[in-house]
């Protein structure tokens, strides 16, 4: 689960152009929108393709980005989850 | 800059362009690096233009005008987000949202908070005529100043020429903003 977390990350910050951010300055259960990352509507949408190209996930529901996309907490565990 | 050049690609870096002039300007302005290119550079030239003179800044935000232009509308971007779906099977969002050219003006917009006149238009090449006309009309009216562009980019190949063109006492009392002038300008 670390490992999925750090891989996350880093794909985060290369989906997202988050050049000046590095992988420490992500929390774990720190909001990834709202706080100091700065993301934004376009960010979102980006995640959405991030989990389908690199963990074959597609998110349909947008309600249930809100959740899935809340930190990388949320986000690993969805992708470890069974419906993930 | 005014004919100066200020700084020069080091062609040993790993940072491209862009960010080279981005840093050596210390600029601090996180969205920069979600920028395709043409905003990139749309960006730096404001910035860079509003270092070398702190007047620009003092204007009301709805007395400078965006008037900028090029030939090849946003093309360059267009064949990146097209690769995006063709050969990397999703749809870049970041990419799509700079498939137009005048997203550039909404860059500087934002940035800056200027909610001027704002025209961005599609020639077959630099037309001084375009931008001394339109420049003057603006002028002529409730704009202060025009910050103005020609920002054409495609396949590495960039040509990108700022300017920015103020009402004064002179061309108030009808000294108008001269297109041989703009044209040898842009030449150099």
């Amino acid at each position: 689960m670390t490992s999925l977390k750090e891989d996350l990350k880093k794909q985060i910050i290369e989906q997202l152009n988050l050049e000046d951010v590095q992988v420490s300055d992500i929390q774990d259960d720190a909001p990834l929108f709202g706080g100091g990352l700065g993301l934004d509507s376009i960010d979102a949408l980006e995640l959405i393709v991030l989990l389908e190209k690199h963990y074959g996930i597609k998110i349909t529901n947008p309600e249930k980005g809100k959740d899935v996309f809340y930190s990388i907490n949320s986000m690993a565990e969805y992708i470890t989850s069974p419906k993930g | 800059m005014n004919g100066e050049i200020i700084f020069r690609k080091d062609e040993i870096s790993a940072d491209d362009f862009t960010k080279q002039i981005y840093k050596n300007s210390k600029l601090d302005y996180s969205k920069f690096y979600k920028m395709d290119l043409l905003s990139k550079f749309a960006f730096l030239g404001t910035e860079i233009l509003k270092a070398h003179s702190k007047k620009i800044t003092e204007y009301g935000d709805d007395e400078i005008a965006l008037l900028f232009s090029n030939s090849v509308s946003s093309a360059d971007t267009d064949i990146k987000f097209q690769k995006s779906y063709l050969e990397e099977g999703s749809p870049s969002p970041s990419l799509f949202v700079y498939t137009l050219p005048n997203i550039l003006i909404g860059e500087i917009a934002i940035r800056n908070k200027w909610f001027g006149e704002n025209l961005f238009t599609i020639f077959p090449k630099f037309d001084s005529d375009f931008f001394a006309n339109y420049c003057n009309i603006l002028l002529s009216k409730n704009t202060e100043a025009c910050l103005c562009g020609w920002i054409n980019i495609l396949d590495e190949n960039v040509d990108v020429f700022l300017f920015f063109v103020e009402k004064t006492e002179v061309n108030r009392i009808n000294s108008p903003l001269n297109s041989e002038a703009l044209s040898i300008l842009y030449k150099k």
